[in-house]
C-alpha cells in the first residue's frame, strides 16, 4: 500500500464529508446528542417520589399516620386521597398514579381487638420499573407498620431495643450490589445505550459512503484514485470515520467513568482498547453489508435492521439466557454482546483480563468479515451493474 | 366541491401507484411492519427469567441454615447451582459468569437465632442485568419473610402463646399485594405495547421520508402536482397523500395493535372501538408529522441515516420505562412534539389498563391538535419544496 494514493483518497473523502451537512450531522451531532440525552434524562439515577394514592376508609389516627409515613419514603409520594376503589383505579388507568393502598373501614378498631385487619396494595405492573419501585416502598411500609405494633407490645413488657429487634426480625438480609453499589438505574441503561447509539451510527455511516459511490456511479473513479487497490480505497474512505468514531467512543468512556463517576473497577485503558475494537468491528460489518448487497438502499435497510436489533442482543435488560434457544444463538453475531461482557467484567467486577479474553477475541474476529465479500465488492465497484433504486 | 374530490382522488391514487412501485417503501411499510412485531415477540416470549443459577456459602451448616436454603431453592426465581466452602470460591464462579448471585450464611447464624438475636444473611447481587438483581432480591425476601414468620410462631408457641394470638403478634397488619395489569411482571407485556406503537410511527416516518426523498431526487415533486394545486391548493395534495398512507395503514395497524397482542397473549383488555377511535388521530398526526419532517429529506436513504437513532430516543421519551414525572422538564416538553409520545401512552392505557376514551382524553385531544398543526406545517413544507424545484438556483 503506497501512501500517495491513500492520501488522495483521504483528501477526496474529507472534501465530501464537509461538502454536505449529513456527514457531520449523522456522526458527531447524533452521537453527542445521544450522550447528552441519556445522561440528562436518567440524571436522577433512580426515579424518586413516584405518585401513589391512598384509599383511607378508616380515617383514624393510625390510618392517617400510615399515609403520612408512606409519603416520607424516598420512592413514593401520596398525591391523592380516594373515596373508594373505583376512584383509585380510575387514577391508575389514567396513569396518574402507579399504585394505591386500600385501608379498610374499622381498621384501627380491628387492630386494637387483635382482628388482624388487612391492608391491600395495588401496583400497576405494566410500567415495570415504576411499578416495582413503588411496590417496594409500599411493602416496606406495611411490614414496618406490623413491626411497629409488635414493638409497642414488647416494649410494654419491658424488653430492651436489641432484644426487641431479635424478636421482631430474627433474620436480616444484608444486600451487596456487586459493581453498581447504588443500584442506579441509569448505570444499567446508559452503559449500553451509548455504545448502542454509536454502533447504529457507525453501521449506517459505513454503508452510506461506500454505497453512495455505487449509487452515484463514481466508484470507478474512487477505485482509480486508489490505484485499483480496494485496500487503499477502503482505508482512505473509512479512516476519517474511524478517527471520528474512536474519538466519540473514547469521549463517552471519559464522560461516564471520569466525570459522571460511573463504576469502573477494572482498567479504563483496557476497556478503551475494547472500544476501539468495537468501532472497527462495526465498520467491518458495514463493509460486509454493502458488499453482500451492493445497492445503497438495501445495504442501509439491512444495517438499520441489524443496528436496532443490537440493542436487544446486548442482553442488558433482558438476559440472553431468558430468550428462546434459537434467538439465543444469534447473540454471538453482535459485537455489542461481547462488548457488554467486557464492560461487565471490567467496569462492574474488575476481573482479570483472562475472563474477558474470549470476548476480545470474538470482537476481533469481526474485523475479518470484509474478506468474505472482498472480491464481490470490488467487482461491484468496477461493473456498477446493480440497480440504483 | 366535485373538483376538490376529483383532485384528492387523483393525488391519492397517484401516490399509491408510486408506493407500490417502490420496493424500498414496500419493504418498510409492509415487511418491517409485519416482521418486527413477530421478531420481538419471539425474542421476549419467555417474559421473564426463572431459576437463575446462584452459589451459596453456608458456613453455619446447621438445620436452620439448611431450611433457609431449601426454601430459597424452591422459589421460581433462583436455583442453587453450586455450594461453595468459602467466599473466594463463590466469587470466582461469579466472575466467570457461572452464577448470577451469591448467598452467604455466616457461621454464627444458628447460634444467634438460638440466642434470639438478629442473624444476618448476606447476598451479593449481579448488577449486570435488572432481572438478575430483581430475581435474587425477590427470592431472598420471600424466603426471609417466610422463615421469619415460622421462627416467630415457633417461639411464641414455645412461650405458650398459640393460634390466632401468636399470628396477631407476628403480623398485626397483614399486607395483601395485588399486581394489576401485568400480574407476572413480564418483560414482554411491559415493553411490547410501547414498541408496537413505535413500529407504526417509525415505519410511517421512514416510509414517507423515502417517498419524499425519492421524489426530490428525481425532481418530480412539483412536476407531479398539477399546476392549479400549487400555492393555496397545496392542502389538497397533502390530504390526498395522507389518505393514501392512511388507507394502507388501516390493515397494518389492525394487525399490529389488534392481532399481535391477542396472538402472543400480551395484555389486551382494551375496548376495540376505543382503540379504533384513538388510533385515527394517532395515525393522522404521525402521517402529517412525517410529511412535515420529510422536507429535510433530500435523498431516498438520508431519512434512515439521519433519524434512525431517534427511534431509541422516542421510546424513552414516551415514559414507558423511566417515569415521566422524573424526566427533566425540557425533555418532557420536547416529547410533546412527537405523536409517538401520546400515542404510546394512550395505547398502553387503553390496551393494557383498559381505559376508556374519556380517561385518555388528554392524549386524544393532543393527538388531534398535533394532526391539525402538522397538517398546516406539512402544507407549508411541501409548498417550499415545490417552489424550490420550480426555481432551481
Amino acid at each position: 500500500m503506497s501512501l500517495n494514493p491513500l492520501k488522495q483518497v483521504l483528501k477526496r473523502e474529507i472534501k465530501m464529508m464537509f461538502g454536505r451537512p449529513i456527514y457531520l450531522f449523522s456522526t458527531v451531532f447524533v452521537v453527542a446528542f445521544g450522550y447528552l440525552f441519556f445522561l440528562t434524562l436518567l440524571n436522577e439515577g433512580l426515579p424518586e417520589r413516584l405518585p401513589v394514592a391512598v384509599i383511607d376508609s378508616d380515617n383514624s389516627v393510625i390510618s392517617r399516620r400510615f399515609a403520612r409515613e408512606l409519603n416520607t419514603t424516598p420512592m413514593t409520594q401520596v398525591v391523592a386521597g380516594c373515596a373508594n376503589f373505583a376512584e383509585a383505579r380510575d387514577l391508575m388507568q389514567r396513569g396518574e398514579v402507579y399504585g394505591f393502598i386500600d385501608i379498610p373501614r374499622d381498621f384501627y378498631k380491628d387492630l386494637l381487638v387483635g382482628k388482624r385487619p388487612e391492608v391491600s396494595f395495588y401496583v400497576n405492573n405494566s410500567y415495570l420499573i415504576a411499578g416495582t419501585l413503588s411496590y417496594k416502598d409500599m411493602l416496606t411500609m406495611s411490614t414496618l407498620a406490623s413491626s411497629a405494633y409488635q414493638r409497642e407490645i414488647l416494649r410494654a413488657k419491658g424488653m430492651d431495643e436489641k432484644a426487641i429487634m431479635g424478636r421482631i426480625q430474627p433474620i436480616v438480609i444484608d444486600t451487596h450490589h456487586i459493581g453498581n453499589p447504588w443500584a442506579n438505574y441509569g448505570v444499567y441503561l446508559i452503559n449500553v445505550l451509548l455504545p448502542g447509539i454509536l454502533q447504529l451510527v457507525i453501521l449506517l455511516m459505513t454503508v452510506y459512503p461506500i454505497g453512495l459511490e455505487l449509487k452515484n456511479k463514481s466508484s470507478r473513479e474512487w477505485l482509480a484514485e486508489s490505484n485499483g487497490s480496494l485496500t487503499v480505497a477502503l482505508s482512505g474512505k473509512l479512516l476519517p470515520y474511524s478517527v471520528i468514531f474512536i474519538i466519540l467512543g473514547l469521549a463517552g468512556n471519559v464522560l461516564l467513568y471520569k466525570f459522571t463517576g460511573f463504576p469502573m473497577n477494572g482498567s479504563l485503558l483496557r476497556f478503551s482498547a475494547a472500544t476501539v475494537l468495537f468501532v472497527l468491528a462495526h465498520q467491518a460489518i458495514g463493509i460486509l453489508m454493502i458488499g453482500l448487497f451492493p445497492v445503497l438502499r438495501v445495504g442501509i435497510s439491512f444495517a438499520a435492521l441489524y443496528g436496532i436489533l443490537s440493542f436487544t442482543y446486548a442482553g442488558f435488560t433482558f438476559p440472553i439466557e431468558a430468550m428462546p434457544p434459537l434467538a439465543q444463538g444469534a447473540s454471538v453475531l453482535f459485537p455489542i454482546r461481547h462488548y457488554f461482557n467486557i464492560y461487565v467484567n471490567e467496569a462492574l467486577w474488575g476481573t482479570p483480563f483472562v475472563n474477558s479474553s474470549l470476548s476480545y477475541a470474538a470482537i476481533f474476529l469481526f474485523l475479518l468479515l470484509p474478506l468474505i465479500v472482498w472480491n464481490r465488492l470490488k467487482k461491484a465497484l468496477i461493473n456498477q451493474n446493480y440497480p440504483l433504486k | 366541491m366535485k373538483k376538490t374530490l376529483k383532485d384528492l382522488y387523483w393525488v391519492m391514487t397517484n401516490e399509491l401507484w408510486h408506493i407500490f412501485r417502490d420496493k424500498g417503501v414496500i419493504l418498510i411499510f409492509f415487511v418491517a411492519g409485519i416482521a418486527y412485531p413477530l421478531l420481538y415477540n419471539g425474542i421476549y416470549n419467555n417474559e421473564s427469567i426463572y431459576e437463575i443459577p446462584i452459589a451459596v456459602v453456608d458456613q453455619s451448616n446447621s438445620a436452620q441454615s439448611g431450611k433457609f436454603l431449601r426454601k430459597l431453592n424452591a422459589t421460581q426465581e433462583v436455583k442453587i447451582s453450586k455450594r461453595c466452602l468459602n467466599m473466594e470460591e463463590a466469587k470466582a464462579l461469579f466472575m466467570e459468569g457461572k452464577v448470577h448471585g451469591i448467598v452467604f450464611i455466616p457461621s454464627d447464624y444458628h447460634l444467634k437465632l438460638a440466642r434470639m438475636e438478629q442473624a444476618t444473611i448476606s447476598i451479593y447481587n449481579d448488577m449486570s442485568s435488572f432481572l438478575y438483581y430483581k430475581g435474587l432480591m425477590m427470592a431472598t425476601n420471600y424466603t426471609m419473610l417466610d422463615e421469619l414468620r415460622s421462627i416467630q410462631i415457633n417461639r411464641y408457641n414455645a412461650a405458650g402463646i398459640g393460634g390466632e394470638q401468636a399470628e396477631q403478634l407476628v403480623e398485626a397488619i397483614p399486607g395483601n399485594d395485588v399486581a394489576l395489569y401485568n400480574p407476572g411482571g413480564g418483560f414482554a407485556s411491559f415493553l411490547l405495547p410501547a414498541l408496537l406503537i413505535l413500529i407504526i410511527h417509525q415505519t410511517l416516518f421512514f416510509g414517507i421520508g423515502m417517498m419524499a426523498g425519492t421524489a426530490r431526487e428525481e425532481s418530480r415533486t412539483h412536476s407531479q402536482i398539477p399546476d392549479h394545486l400549487h400555492g393555496k391548493g397545496i392542502y389538497k395534495v397533502v390530504f390526498g397523500k395522507a389518505f393514501a398512507y392512511f388507507l394502507l395503514y388501516i390493515p397494518i395497524t389492525a394487525y399490529i395493535v389488534g392481532f399481535i397482542p391477542k396472538f402472543f397473549n400480551l395484555p389486551h383488555i382494551g375496548n376495540i372501538w376505543t382503540l379504533f377511535s384513538f388510533m385515527v388521530p394517532f395515525l393522522l398526526a404521525a402521517i402529517f408529522f412525517s410529511m412535515t419532517v420529510s422536507v429535510f429529506v433530500k435523498n431516498r436513504e438520508t431519512g434512515l441515516i439521519t433519524f434512525l437513532f431517534f427511534t431509541v430516543i422516542l421510546l424513552f421519551l414516551s415514559g414507558f420505562s423511566w417515569p415521566r414525572q422524573n424526566m427533566p422538564d425540557v425533555w418532557r416538553w420536547i416529547s410533546y412534539l412527537f405523536p409517538s409520545t401520546r400515542g404510546i401512552q394512550g395505547y398502553i392505557k387503553i390496551n393494557t389498563l383498559g381505559a376508556n376514551l374519556s380517561q385518555v382524553r388528554f392524549e386524544y385531544i393532543q393527538l388531534w391538535l398535533q394532526a391539525g398543526f402538522y397538517l398546516l406545517t406539512a402544507s407549508v413544507s411541501l409548498n417550499l419544496v415545490v417552489k424550490k424545484e420550480k426555481n432551481p438556483r
